[in-house]
């Protein structure tokens, strides 16, 4: 539910709200909203990916990333079928929700489900 | 001949009172009869210390207990509340923690335990946030609490009561995870107003140190204001903000994730707090038991042997009164 983990790397991938951000050294100080999808963190030709649930991400002037996510899963151990089992249980439940609430909370989770999909095809 | 006969004699009557001296609390129960019929009121007092060194004997049984209770309960929360410090380090890096600043609206988050017997460290909580609270009253500026705990909550009903908003116990039914603490925070951010959240909690810095601090997270509003007038916050302005659409709406959700980040680590620490303090009361507890026992013994001892002596010598004077 929380690991710290502090390396150096080459360059970080996150999924920021405005889409994929790559955080390469010297990017400038920012602030940026993480959206649900895959974080892969580039170490010479080692990639390692992590499906994160959201959060944030500060990008300091001296070159340090800090990631800070509700939930950070190895892609490794996310299982492919009960994502599709999800899916199709949620995607149903958008269709047939009735007030603004339901219908929020079942587009997030489709919303998630979607990334976490792709985040195993791709 | 006569003296040995009558010393058999005797001793075959002391041996009653010699073999129920026992070791064994079960059989303490028969035998102060028995002393009674022979010995009269001599013996109530050794059975009276005898009763005290049981109920001693069990309650340095119990606290042993619960000493090794808290050690392994501590040992499991210890790792998590460590790694935990983590997840607000890089908040406190950009927003900065500053206790000293002054708003209007404040709110005083107090952490304590639901269990008693863990020493001092409720009461030090409950201190403190009575004096933030002084501290932060005046012409138009307020607070109020939020109590998370019973024994913060007993204390603090007793004369605050009107300024408690919103009161949680049972926290640690279930074992401590982001998932509660974050539903605790949804909870105080919709129905509380605030300007600034002051967290007060019990850092566990070791087994036999306990730090009380304040965490303070600010509002967006105060912290934008903070930011305009410089200072640590000053340098927010030169982070680009990404996502979202508007910086403040960004802010917003920034400070609602810092408020359930380090709710979630005072939890955990304050959780930790308590066993080590739990610990540690109880382990002077059974040592106070120990000296206790030690001093029953002696009084048990003495009264034992005194009784003996004071029986001997009766017969001994009888036999010697026959004699001549």
């Amino acid at each position: 539910m929380f690991t710290i983990l502090s390396f150096k790397v080459d360059m970080v991938i996150v999924p920021a709200t405005t889409g994929q951000m790559g955080i390469l050294p010297g990017h400038t100080a920012s602030i940026s909203e993480l959206k649900p999808g895959v974080l892969s963190i580039h170490d010479g030709n080692d990639v390692k990916k992590y499906f994160v649930s959201s959060g944030f991400a500060f990008i300091h002037s001296n070159s340090v990333a800090d990631i800070m996510a509700a939930e950070a899963v190895p892609i490794e151990q996310v299982d492919p079928a009960s994502v599709q089992k999800q899916f199709t249980e949620f995607t149903q439940k958008l269709s047939s929700a009735s007030t603004d609430l339901e219908k929020a909370e079942a587009q997030i989770r489709v919303d998630v489900l979607v990334a976490l999909n792709s985040a195993l095809s791709g | 001949m006569a003296m040995a006969s009558l010393r058999r004699e005797g001793r075959r009557f002391a041996t009653p009172l010699i073999s129920p001296q026992p070791i064994n609390p079960l059989r303490s129960s028969i035998s102060p009869a028995e002393d009674q019929a022979f010995l009269g009121v001599r013996s109530i007092s050794t059975q009276i210390v005898r009763n005290r060194m049981r109920s001693v004997r069990n309650i340095q049984k119990i606290t042993k207990a619960m000493k090794m209770v808290a050690a392994s309960k501590l040992r499991a929360i210890q790792t998590r509340a460590e790694n935990s410090r983590g997840l607000w380090q890089p908040f406190t890096a950009l927003l900065g923690d500053t206790p000293s600043v002054d708003v209007k609206k404040n709110v005083i988050v107090t952490i304590s335990s639901d269990k008693g017997l863990c020493g001092g460290i409720n009461s030090t909580s409950v201190k403190i946030s009575r004096a933030l609270h002084k501290l932060n009253s005046g012409p138009d500026k307020e607070s109020k609490y939020v109590v998370l705990g019973e024994k913060a909550k007993a204390q603090l009903l007793r004369d605050s009561k009107k300024d408690i908003e919103l009161c949680l116990t049972e926290l640690q039914k279930n074992p401590l995870n982001y998932t509660q603490v974050s539903v605790i925070a949804d909870d105080v951010l919709k129905n509380v107003e605030y300007d600034a959240l002051r967290i007060v909690f019990n850092k566990f810095q070791s087994v036999v140190s306990f730090l009380p601090t304040t965490a303070t997270v600010l509002s967006p509003e105060v912290v934008e204001r903070e930011a305009e007038s410089g200072g640590k916050l000053g340098e927010l302005d030169s982070y680009e903000i990404e996502g979202g659409e508007t910086k403040s709406e960004v802010l917003q959700n920034l400070t609602e994730f810092q408020f359930s980040c380090v709710m979630f680590n005072a939890v955990l620490e304050n959780a930790c707090s308590e066993q080590g303090a739990r610990m540690s009361a109880m382990d002077s507890s059974s040592r106070n038991a120990g000296d206790m026992l030690d001093r029953l013994t002696l009084t048990y001892n003495r009264t034992r042997q005194a009784s003996i002596t004071t029986e001997l010598i009766e017969i001994i004077s009888g036999a010697s009164a026959l004699e001549g």
